[in-house]
């Protein structure tokens, strides 16, 4: 068990592994994304009282959800970096970051965007959308003190530390709508069987938007964590082979 | 795991839920500022005081909706289904807006009536195709209870 766990931790193993299953991520998203896009914005019914302004829905929840999870990513990873000290834990939190923040603001920009003709505003202080900006500041923060700090091992301690305090923002965000009198709605409950008005009409294309978006954020690190990776390792001799053999003959 | 491992996963753990606690404990005691209305029970309550500038959150009571017919003034009922808070607006209202939908107003109270700045539309989380709605209207049941079992979350 513990053995399999370092070896996860070798950045060699991942730029390995992770090369080998690219191919197919990048297929199983394309898939989604494009029958998630086409459903969603073409074959899903007009709400009975948003009309065609529920599409908006099938990008904003699922870029919504998928940025609450990169702070419990960037918390675990932090805890790796911090107690077991694996360079490659690190990476990932470093390589997490930007893009939990381009998922947040995009998540806010939505939300304002679906706001303003449903509610009658782009911003409300309500629990939900201030949860949310808090995220996106604190996420520009741990991106911030990462630069901040010129060695490297004192910034992935600090980042590491500031990621696992900003979690507990987390399930503020979740719940934000339950504990506090908020303009925005809670979660929906969408039922399974056809004959529920919930039914799946409307719901099943917003589970494919979740996984092809998921898939999205996915790739986004890996290829951002396999940059990192040769970065990082440049000195060390499978990085310097590998780009030997990828060098055009005479150049 | 090592000792020094240990401690080290101990320290953070302690941290992490020193932090989350306060952090809860905060929240629940600003609970009032947080929350972003007041319900028509709080108002009737006395809980607002006159010539505070407040929001007040509740549903347009069915059939208590009166336009004015030269200009966009417009008076009616905010309910939570135990008090009712007359509310007077000057403006353009949410195309949401209607009979039996939440909204949320902002402005303040000033002899007895709620005199509203701003009306936003609430909306719930039911969401629902138009021949779905329909074919319910038809039926008679205008909202369905919603089911839990095996539902997907989405918000």
């Amino acid at each position: 068990m513990w053995q399999w766990f370092f070896r996860l931790g070798s950045p060699k193993w991942f730029y390995e592994l992770s090369g080998r299953w690219l191919p197919w991520l990048y297929v199983a998203m394309t898939v989604l994304l494009s029958v998630g896009v086409i459903w969603a914005l073409l074959f899903v019914p007009q709400d009975y009282q948003q009309g065609d302004t529920i599409r908006i829905m099938y990008v904003h929840v699922p870029v919504a959800s998928i940025s609450l999870a990169c702070f419990p990513l960037m918390a675990v990873a932090g805890v790796i970096t911090l107690v077991w000290k694996m360079k490659l834990a690190d990476m990932v939190a470093m390589c997490a970051a930007p893009i939990g923040a381009w998922f947040t603001a995009v998540a806010l920009a939505t939300g304002a965007i679906w706001g303003q003709p449903i509610w009658g505003t782009w911003w409300a202080w309500d629990a939900r959308l201030t949860s949310m900006l808090i995220q996106f500041f604190l996420l520009i923060g741990v991106i911030a003190l990462r630069s901040a700090i010129e060695s490297q091992d004192a910034a992935a301690r600090a980042c590491a530390l500031l990621s696992i305090v900003g979690a507990i923002n987390v399930p503020i965000i979740k719940y934000s709508v339950e504990w506090w009198n908020t303009l925005h709605q809670p979660a929906s409950n969408f039922a399974m069987d056809n004959e529920s008005p919930f039914g799946p009409e409307i719901w099943v294309p917003l589970v494919i938007m979740i996984f092809a978006v998921y898939l999205f954020f996915v790739i986004s690190l890996i290829l951002s964590t396999r940059n990192e990776i040769l970065v990082r390792e440049r000195r060390s001799q499978w990085v310097v082979d590998l780009i030997a053999a990828q060098k055009p003959q005479g150049a | 795991m090592k000792p020094h491992r240990r401690k080290k996963l101990t320290i953070i753990a302690f941290i992490a839920t020193g932090l989350g606690v306060a952090i809860g404990l905060s929240l629940y005691a600003l609970s009032n500022s947080i929350d972003l209305f007041f319900t028509p029970t709080q108002v009737a309550a006395g809980e607002v005081m006159s010539g505070q500038r407040v929001r007040v959150g509740g549903m347009v009571k069915e059939g208590s909706v009166m336009r004015s017919e030269e200009s966009l003034h417009v008076e009616f009922v905010a309910t939570d289904y135990a008090h009712d808070v007359l509310i007077r607006y000057d403006g353009i209202l949410p195309d949401l807006f209607r009979e039996g939908q939440g909204v949320v107003v902002e402005g303040m109270v000033a002899n007895g009536v709620f005199e509203a700045s701003r009306v936003l539309a609430k909306h719930d989380e039911n969401y629902m195709s138009v021949e779905v709605k329909a074919a319910l209207d038809a039926s008679g049941h205008s909202m369905p209870v919603q089911e839990t079992e095996g539902a997907a979350n989405g918000s």
